[in-house]
């Protein structure tokens, strides 16, 4: 019988008899019968992630074995680059993730998972379910399009959020060119590569329940000011614009006048404010006293359609939390059946999922229903046919942000629309309707409930289907031919509603409604030949292999309209809407054409040395540069086998590697430019049209240049190189693996900015001009062992160093001009020479005024006085101005790393993981809407302005609280808004109950597992806004929170069930 | 859709109106030629408005602390060369359109090329004015063919010209279609580019002829509505007082042609009351009011109109629903077809209420503008509900018009060689007859003793809304070329204030007999402003010479060009 660790029931392990190809396969209980010579015999037992067990037979005719899972096994077998590799015979930079790792949390898109798992993979994440996020191996590699390419059972792909966790089997990130670079053009910004679950020859019937249900909870918002303070301090903003007036007009201040003056259309003129009892009383602000509610309700009017609006809003004297009002405790459940099994000539995996995980904000949710059927027959013994298959449902309703979700922290969204409403305001008024801004004095915040509601009726789906048929054919022992035909289908659908508003000061005045889809399909074909085979000492393995593929061809359509008669989602399409707008679009897809092939010799597992050649063609280039080689080599040497090492006790194995190549990057263009070679013309009705005739009510479309072609764009090149050890130390109870790496890319695609005379409509060619280095190291620390009989542990430790520099834009440009976000005035970003990419820049504060003396002594600074921002005269030259502004920081974390920490005690098990982020710094604009009067004023005030400067608190690094808006003030980019954006989260604890064998074979079960989780429990950090994982859409542009969706804490339990 | 495809006459037809799309900006709304930051902010018609952190972009515009950093800067360099840019690529087209032996064609070719360069030399004449010589780029040089390396070096005004009398000599009268420019628009327009030269005999010379002879392109004669209100009505739109006006329309599908420029220019917080809702920017100076007020019937000299006795009452600092009476003194009839003020009828909507409608008063005055604001009557047709804000209207953006030519004409009678003071009094006398028309009087008097609901005024709508006295200058007020000059240069400011025009006006100005005009007339304006505006939006604020004249160029485009190539205007920038 075969178990694990924890005394779990073993199907599928192989076992062999040593020194020969004799073996079997546990059953579904684990159980294996094979006959032996005698007693010498011994048993290889092997399995994935777990570490080989050699038993020796001797006498006995019944063996126990557990199987201890393995940190870094080095006979784990690898899935690389359309083949096998056992671990010990790598020699490029090769990381692999555990399933059992990627199922603990309840996240909806495996690549979020991969945070903290690998060694050198940055993941910068959301709390949306259901996002994007920003992964990334080995630093930044280009301006754009750094996302790495995954390959799912042999197809490439770019979005892998269709997976279900529990059908993972493998996860392997190639990171070097020396284990990536067999897939050429695309492998760049590295390779991850997934395999899914398949059946065991001869294994019994199994089935497999997974089930995860809990709930997040939406945690707390930021801390904003009551309706008190609010009034108070909305005075101390006057009465502090009024002593700066005086100071300015020489004569005392006079408050009286200036509150008389000012006149705050709910708290009135006088000295002190007046907080009132209505805030709307059809259209009158600041009512105070009682009001006649019924009289009122005839005029109640709340439907834009007949006629003005009537309100009555009474003020929320207790405050409206805005955070807590547009989230709520939301529920996920994850749940999975497995069933495997497999005879003499057929194995097969089945997986039927179901993942329905709600957002912490109303009305935004993810969920999926994937059917996996993965299958193998023994066509003739040496001839196989067998897919991979996936079809899946997947749904996202409500994400905003960017890129599929990962651009949020930067949108104004309804999280920041919270922090800008008043608490005076109620969320309701007094009859049902929505409260709002539409009550004076409040600015110009949009009620986030009514925005969250009014997305009820969207809805969206995808549908898809992913997978690949193939056959492989035994030549002779050792030869392997393989053709496999792998498709990617896409189809997607979605409606709009949006509502005709009244309840805000500024309002959609339409109610619109939109509706559009889209499909692709892409396929790709692979043909390959592998030989492996040893003669004696010598080792060799050949691959050579042919590949065509296309990303993708299909159409996408959208339809809008307004106004419909009823706003009944039920009566609604664009046939009954008004205005009505349609468009389509077609997109060819990129066809690619490749060869490549991978040599591998090893003396004695000694000495290895791998040579890998990809020569790519692709036709997104012109002719002149359509294709491009990627060559790459590396060698390893197996130093714990020398002699001269031997009498070393406590090096169990030491393995150094080293590796030098080249990747090809086309993703910029095949993702944003298909037709880059090529000088576009085209023309919409926003952007040329003109009503030539003089109608008033119609439009001629003309045409203008819309982009500039380049025949002589080229792939990007990055060239690696790698150093690394893998060791084991003290018998296998440290596994040590360091890697230093460093990563070029030159002919870096960038789309160098044309001159305006140009025509700025144009969008100008990538051309390779740039360039950018990654460096870093990579570790991974493993160790494990037992405390005392029972209890044993294993620790493992992950941590990557990061440095990422531009080293040339290209030009003779200094630094990206087309890159300069803006967010209300606000640019925070410049990429330039020498910097990390998405730097921020700006004035350095030096501090706050405290007198006119200062002021007069300072720099000259357009807008100085007492109590704003002094910047920092950076070219001492006594003006401050565009010259002294400076880089404020990088969005880039320096050190990225994990901890995973598992306690095993009989039946029990305890994990706890661990993620950090450190280095890295947050531009928060979204101090702007709240720390600052006049950015809008009237809009909710952060309760942190009470530690604002003023004569008695000269300390703050909070400015003076005013009506002024100028460059001293709140207009510039400055190091105020920048933040230290380290953290250190506890992802994951998770406790889990093992039923003991005896009792599972009562109930014939082989495992039942009960775990309890909880998820994100604490995050140390002294970032001011909601949550430091702020990523963005763009890697020239990311780590500005303007309104982040937080990663909060959850709880999960569930179970996992085998029979 | 490649070049081959666009040489074939439907597609120079189809380029062509992409070039006369690009006229408004498109995308870049500081491009538009409202001009309404750079004529009229700056010319201190009206403030940024809002409040003071939003699109503080604006804000070192009007308080003339600009950065060559500025996204609105760029803004405006970036649509007015798209256009360029449209132009020349129509331009390289047009050669290769072959007319396979048709006459017809040919023609075509000529005219389409025409109207380019027309527009061409529009684009450049709003680089030249806004930032003196920019580069000079038209359709020989492009990218990989040397485009960035042509600098800021050559003087653009010969260019200019050599562009607008192709237009001249090359376009007909007469359009079917009201959009296309005609040879009358590219005759007026050159006399104006001569006038900002300040060509005075060859400018007069051209007026004279469009005076006499100019017609629209749909044949009507020159001349001016019979109203003033008139022009600002969509439905107006290619009347005889208009000589080239971007054609807006709405509810074509994109709110690009219905005025997007002007989408944040109204009153704010009006419901379905008042037309746009938002954002309450561009609200008209206290100064600009101030300047309506007449004494029998003329408007005050040297200023005097912004001294204690003179000013306009406003309810600036009172509650909507605080009692308030209006200005009972003489006005000019204009000042309630331009600005919105209290209790005066806001077109066909309700009596302005005050603040109610006003964003942050304390931040941007008492006032709203009035032109280029739809009536309730054509809301849902030539109003456009398909964005995010209502704001957006089907009414012509007036590039030049006839009062505007009237008035030019009159400079050059008091500077040209040959001219004449009593034609340039007749030329202003005769804006101000149309001015007078009492059918055209806002009407609805403020009754005070019958109000006791100040949120809803009683109004008297037999009476007109306010004492408006204009009258018509005589000879003595024309004996002197100063008192001309002075008098002309007034009536441009009353009859176009808000249009676009008076910051430019005011720099070419400054020259001759009155080199720091221009200067003198915005730190007055600025003096004035700043203590009326609590937030102090203008406190400090002042105009520098030799460096305010002009915007910086763009500091994006130095550096992708290099400072060598690219020179930066005067200034510390």
């Amino acid at each position: 019988t075969v178990a694990d660790e924890s005394g779990n029931f073993m199907p599928g392990v192989n076992i062999i008899l040593k020194g020969t190809a004799k073996g079997t396969v546990s059953d579904s209980e684990g159980k294996f019968s094979l006959s032996v010579p005698g007693n010498d015999a011994v048993l290889l037992i092997t399995f994935v992630g777990y570490g080989t067990t050699e038993v020796q037979v001797g006498s006995q005719t019944s063996i126990e074995v557990n199987l201890q899972p393995d940190l870094t096994s080095l006979d784990e077998v690898v899935v690389t680059g359309y083949s096998f590799d056992k671990r010990r015979e790598l020699t490029g930079s090769v990381s692999t993730v555990k399933t059992k790792d990627l199922t603990v949390t309840p996240t909806g898109n495996v690549e979020q998972l991969l945070q903290g798992r690998v060694a050198g993979v940055t993941v910068i994440s959301n709390g949306q379910p259901g996002t994007t996020s920003q992964v990334r191996v080995r630093g930044f590699g280009g301006f754009g399009a750094n996302q790495p390419l995954y390959i799912v059972d042999g197809v490439p792909t770019l979005d892998i959020s269709f997976i279900n966790p529990d059908d993972i089997e493998t996860t392997t990130v190639l990171k070097d060119a020396g284990s990536a670079s067999i897939y050429g053009a695309r492998a760049a910004a590295g390779v991850i590569v997934y395999t899914t679950k398949k059946g065991k020859k001869g294994q019994k019937l199994a089935v497999t329940y997974d089930l995860m249900a809990g709930v997040s909870t939406p945690g707390k918002g930021q801390d904003m000011m009551n309706p008190t303070d609010f009034a108070d301090w909305t005075w101390n903003a006057i009465r502090n614009t009024e002593d700066a007036n005086a100071r300015a007009g020489g004569v005392a201040p006079d408050y009286a006048t200036a509150f008389a003056k000012f006149n705050h259309p709910q708290f009135g003129g006088g000295l002190t404010p007046v907080i009132p009892d209505y805030i709307n009383v059809g259209g009158a602000a600041g009512v105070t006293g009682s009001v006649d509610l019924a009289a009122e309700k005839l005029k109640y009017n709340i439907d834009p359609r007949n006629g003005s609006i009537y309100q009555v809003v009474k003020a929320n004297k207790q405050g409206t939390d805005w955070y807590k009002a547009i989230t709520r405790t939301a529920p996920i459940v994850r749940q999975t059946i497995g069933v495997s099994g497999g005879g003499e000539t057929h194995r097969f995996y089945i997986g039927l999922s179901q993942q329905d995980q709600q957002g912490i904000l109303k009305n935004n949710s993810f969920k999926r229903y994937a059917a996996r059927a993965n299958s193998e027959f023994d066509v003739l013994p040496n001839l196989r046919l067998g897919e991979n298959l996936q079809f899946t449902y997947l749904q996202r309703l409500g994400l905003s942000g960017g890129d599929g979700g990962r651009g949020i922290s930067a949108d104004e969204n309804d999280i920041l629309s919270a922090f800008r409403m008043p608490s005076i305001i109620p969320i309701y008024d007094e009859f049902g309707g929505y409260a709002g801004t539409a009550a004076k004095g409040f600015n110009n915040p949009r009620n986030p409930v009514a925005s969250r509601d009014g997305q009820a009726n969207n809805t969206a789906y995808q549908a898809m289907a992913f997978g690949n048929i193939y056959l492989e054919y035994d030549v002779i022992p050792g030869l392997t031919l393989r053709t496999s035909i792998g498709g990617n289908y896409y189809q997607n659908r979605a409606h709009n509603y949006s509502r005709w508003q009244y309840e805000n000061s500024e309002n959609n005045s339409a109610f619109g409604y939109s509706e559009g889809g889209s499909y692709r399909f892409g396929w790709t074909f692979t043909n390959t030949a592998n030989y492996k085979k040893t003669f004696g000492d010598h080792g060799i393995d050949v691959l050579v292999g042919q590949e065509a593929l296309n990303t993708g061809k299909g159409w996408d359509d959208n339809e809008s309209g307004l106004n419909p008669f009823s706003w009944d989602p039920n009566f609604i399409n664009t046939t009954n809407t008004n205005s009505r707008q349609a468009g389509s679009y077609y997109d060819n897809g990129a066809n690619m054409s490749s060869y490549f092939g991978q040599v591998k010799y090893a003396f004695k597992e000694k000495y290895i040395l791998t040579g890998v050649l990809r020569r790519d063609g692709s036709s997104v280039f012109g002719v002149n540069h359509r294709y491009g080689t990627f060559p790459a080599v590396s060698a390893a040497w197996r130093i714990s086998a020398e002699p001269f090492m031997q009498s070393v006790s406590f090096i169990s194995d030491l393995k150094i590697r080293g590796g030098y190549g080249t990747m090809g990057n086309s993703n910029p263009i095949v993702q944003y430019n298909k037709n880059n070679q090529y000088t576009l013309y085209g023309g919409n009705v926003g952007n040329s049209s003109y009503d030539i005739s003089g109608s008033n009510s119609s439009a001629t479309t003309g045409f203008y240049r819309t982009s500039i072609g380049n025949k002589d764009t080229k792939w990007e090149t990055a060239v690696t190189t790698n150093i690394g050890i893998d060791g084991q130390l003290f018998g296998g109870k440290l596994d040590v693996i360091i890697d230093f790496w460093k990563k070029d890319t030159k002919d870096l695609l960038y789309q160098l900015p044309l001159p305006a005379t140009v025509g700025y409509n144009a969008t100008p060619p990538y051309v390779n001009v740039a360039k950018m280095q990654n460096k870093g190291i990579d570790i991974f620390l493993g160790n494990k062992g037992n405390i005392t009989s029972g209890l044993s542990y294993e620790v493992n430790v992950n941590g990557s160093f990061l440095h990422n520099e531009i080293t040339e834009i290209g030009g003779g440009q200094k630094y990206m001009t087309t890159v300069n976000p803006g967010f209300r005035g606000i640019n925070p970003i410049r990429n330039q020479l020498g910097q990390s990419i998405s730097a921020f820049f700006g004035y350095q504060v030096q501090g706050i005024f405290q007198s006119s003396e200062e002021v007069s002594t300072a720099a000259t600074q357009s807008g100085a006085d007492i109590g704003r921002f002094r910047y920092k005269d950076i070219n001492n030259d006594g003006v401050i101005n565009d010259a002294d502004r400076t880089f404020l920081g990088s969005p880039v974390p320096k050190f990225t790393g994990g901890m995973n920490f598992t306690l095993r005690y009989k039946n029990f098990d305890l994990t706890a993981y661990l993620y950090t982020s450190l280095g890295n710094k947050i531009f928060n604009v979204s101090r702007w809407f709240t720390d600052f009067y006049p950015s809008f004023q009237g809009a909710a005030i952060s309760n942190r302005v009470k530690d604002s400067w003023s004569p008695t608190n000269t300390g703050a690094t909070i400015p003076i609280f005013e009506s002024a808006s100028n460059f001293s003030t709140n207009t510039q980019s400055s190091s105020f808004y920048v933040e230290n954006g380290s953290y250190l989260r506890l992802q994951n604890v998770t406790l889990g109950y093992n039923l003991p064998t005896a009792l599972l074979e009562k109930f014939k079960m082989t495992k039942l597992r009960f775990f309890v989780s909880a998820n994100n429990l604490f995050t140390i950090t002294g970032y001011n806004g909601l949550d430091p994982a702020v990523g963005g859409a763009a890697d020239t542009n990311f780590g500005i929170d303007v309104g982040n969706y937080p990663v909060t804490r959850g709880y999960t339990g569930g179970l996992n069930l085998a029979f | 859709l490649n070049e081959d495809l666009l040489a074939t006459p439907q597609g120079i037809e189809a380029s062509l109106i992409a070039v006369y799309s690009q006229v408004n900006g498109r995308g870049n709304r500081m491009a538009s030629p409202s001009n309404w930051v750079w004529g009229s902010i700056r010319g201190g018609e009206n403030n940024k408005g809002t409040d003071p952190g939003d699109y503080s972009d604006i804000n070192p515009i009007q308080r003339f602390e600009a950065q060559s950093t500025q996204g609105v800067i760029s803004d405006k360099y970036n649509g007015l060369y798209e256009g360029v840019a449209r132009a020349n690529a129509t331009m390289r087209i047009l050669p290769k359109t072959d007319a396979k032996g048709s006459a017809a064609i040919e023609a075509q070719k000529v005219k389409v090329e025409a109207q380019v360069r027309f527009l061409r030399a529009h684009f450049y004449f709003e680089l030249k004015r806004g930032f003196n010589n920019t580069p000079y780029v038209d359709e020989s040089v492009d990218y990989q063919k040397g485009i960035e390396l042509v600098g800021n070096d050559k003087d653009l005004w010969p260019m200019i010209e050599a562009d607008m009398q192709f237009a001249i000599d090359n376009l007909p009268e007469t359009w079917s279609e009201a959009g296309r420019v005609n040879s009358w628009a590219a005759k007026t327009y050159m006399a104006k580019i001569l006038l900002y030269q300040h060509k005075f005999d060859a400018a007069k010379a051209i007026f004279d002829d469009v005076i006499a002879n100019g017609k629209t392109t749909k044949g009507a004669k020159y001349a001016l509505l019979p109203n003033f209100s008139d022009v600002f009505k969509a439905s107006n739109d290619n009347s005889a007082e208009s000589v080239w006006a971007y054609q807006s329309a709405a509810n074509t599908g994109s709110v690009n042609n219905a005025n997007p420029e002007f989408d944040l220019n109204w009153p704010y917080n009006t419901g379905p009351d008042g037309p746009g809702n938002c954002c309450s920017f561009f609200q008209p100076t206290i100064e600009m009011g101030n300047t309506f007020r007449t004494a029998a019937g003329l408007p005050l000299k040297n200023r005097a109109y912004d001294l204690p006795a003179n000013e306009l009452k406003t309810d600036m600092g009172l509650e909507s629903k605080d009692p308030f009476t209006p200005d009972a003194g003489p006005v000019d009839p204009r000042l309630d077809h331009t600005i919105g003020r209290r209790y005066i009828q806001y077109l066909d909507w309700k009596p302005f209420p005050g603040k109610a409608w006003i964003r942050n008063q304390p931040n941007a005055g008492p006032y709203q503008t009035k032109k280029y604001v739809y009536y309730k009557t054509d809301k849902g047709t030539n109003q456009d509900n398909s964005s995010w804000t209502p704001g957006y209207t089907a009414i012509n953006v007036n590039i030049i018009r006839f009062s505007d030519v009237l008035l030019m004409a009159a400079e050059c009678e008091v500077e040209a060689a040959g001219g004449s003071l009593t034609k340039a009094m007749d030329y202003v006398n005769q804006v101000r007859t149309r001015a007078q028309n009492p059918a055209d009087f806002v009407m609805g008097l403020f009754n005070a003793g019958a109000t006791t609901d100040y949120l809803n005024p009683v109004m008297d709508y037999t009476k007109p809304a306010a004492d408006y006295q204009i009258a018509l200058y005589t000879a003595a007020d024309f004996a002197t070329a100063a008192d001309a000059r002075e008098n002309i240069r007034m009536e441009r400011k009353l009859e176009l204030s808000g249009e676009g025009h008076r910051f430019f006006d005011l720099m070419r100005w400054s020259f001759g007999a009155t080199p720091t005009y221009g200067i003198d007339d915005i730190n007055a304006y600025l003096t004035y402003e700043a203590p009326k505006i609590p937030s102090g939006a203008f406190t400090g604020a002042k105009f520098t010479k030799d460096q305010d004249e002009l915007l910086p160029i763009p500091q994006a485009q130095i550096d992708i060009q290099t400072p060598d190539i690219l020179k930066q205007n005067p200034g510390g920038y």
